[in-house]
């Protein structure tokens, strides 16, 4: 197959995806999307593709990236749709709890003293989060009324006006780790915990990477949800609450090499054989 | 291995010749974040790499 690789910087990710599509014997096709225009109605010379993997770092260039290519006909996996209900932790969350599926009790607040209401229900500590964002960045815990207002200062200063959007969580105590499991079109090939003393346990905050054998019904839980924001290559985070598991939120492009350091396991090469025989049939 | 000049303080570095467009290297004499472009006659150079932006993650 021709497989595309939409990129604007080049990670371990995006070189090991290319390097497994070439070994599986397809023919790899790089695009720095930051490099040429990309023309609305005019097409982009991608047409000859059998699917693009979109794979920027930048939200924004994802997903003007996205939309401009499926409109000329080429696949992209994820979709722009995808990303753009996974980039939104406020989508995600209503999606999954709208369907049954357990995630922490949450609320959105569009004021001070809506925030203030949500906090009575749900109790402190509670967790701040912005609806757009990651690798654990502008999350914040408030441990009482006093520290939630100081958040609420901070972010109502903020120059982005989503960060007016208050996304409340009940802070989950965790047994110092929390999951990252991979979904690749309906299966759960491989997972980890994110091991830290810290309360974020995102690896780009230093969590250690453990290799993960997860039970069943975790793996049917991260299934579901997968399935829920329209399937394709995610990672989703999940916390355990007294060992029950919660799904925080889900990815759309998806980093993995923690996940291959840590299992050994080949998640590209699976990625790219998963999603060319999605396109074969 | 080719070397390419650092636009930051003018030494050089060993940049792989299966380096890609977009890969990000780090200056260790002055610690520049720096980032390959290729051209389209395909000549190599280093540029300074962007500031993680608020759009970024996964």
């Amino acid at each position: 197959m021709r497989i595309g690789i939409v990129y604007d910087l080049i990670r371990w990710e995006e070189r090991a995806l290319a390097e497994a599509a070439e070994r599986l014997g397809h023919e790899v096709r790089l695009i720095q999307v930051t490099r040429d225009p990309l023309w609305l109605g005019y097409g982009n010379g991608l047409g000859d593709l059998d699917f693009v993997f979109q794979r920027c770092v930048s939200y924004y260039r994802a997903m003007a990236s996205a939309m401009i290519l499926e409109e000329e006909g080429v696949p992209v996996v994820n979709s722009y749709q995808v990303i753009a209900g996974t980039e939104d932790k406020l989508y995600t969350t209503l999606k999954l709890a709208k369907a049954g599926l357990p995630v922490p009790k949450t609320a959105v607040a569009l004021s001070k003293e809506a925030s203030l209401k949500a906090a009575e229900k749900l109790g402190y500590p509670l967790v701040v989060k912005p609806i757009y964002g990651s690798w654990g960045r502008m999350i914040a815990r408030a441990m009482n009324e006093e520290n939630l207002l100081e958040i609420l200062e901070f972010r109502e200063h903020m120059q982005s006006p989503h960060f007016k959007v208050h996304y409340l969580q009940e802070y989950v105590e965790k047994p110092g780790r929390d999951i990252r499991a991979c979904y690749v079109w309906g299966e759960v090939p491989a997972a980890i915990y994110r091991v830290s003393e810290r309360w974020k346990t995102n690896t780009a905050l230093g969590a250690e990477a453990v290799a993960a054998n997860l039970p069943d019904e975790i793996k049917e839980l991260v299934r579901r949800a997968g399935d829920l924001v329209g399937g394709g290559v995610l990672g989703v985070d999940l916390v355990e609450k007294n060992g029950e598991p919660l799904i925080l939120e889900i990815n759309g492009i998806p980093q993995f090499k923690n996940v291959v350091r840590a299992t050994g396991y080949d998640l590209a090469g699976k990625i790219i054989e998963s999603t060319v025989s999605m396109f074969k049939r | 291995m080719p070397k390419l000049s650092c636009p930051v303080c003018g030494g050089s570095l060993d940049i792989p010749e299966d380096a890609l467009p977009g890969e990000l290297f780090e200056h260790e004499e002055c610690g520049a974040q720096l980032e390959l472009e290729v051209d389209d006659q395909g000549s190599r150079r280093l540029k300074e790499a962007e500031e993680i932006a608020e759009d970024w993650g996964e």
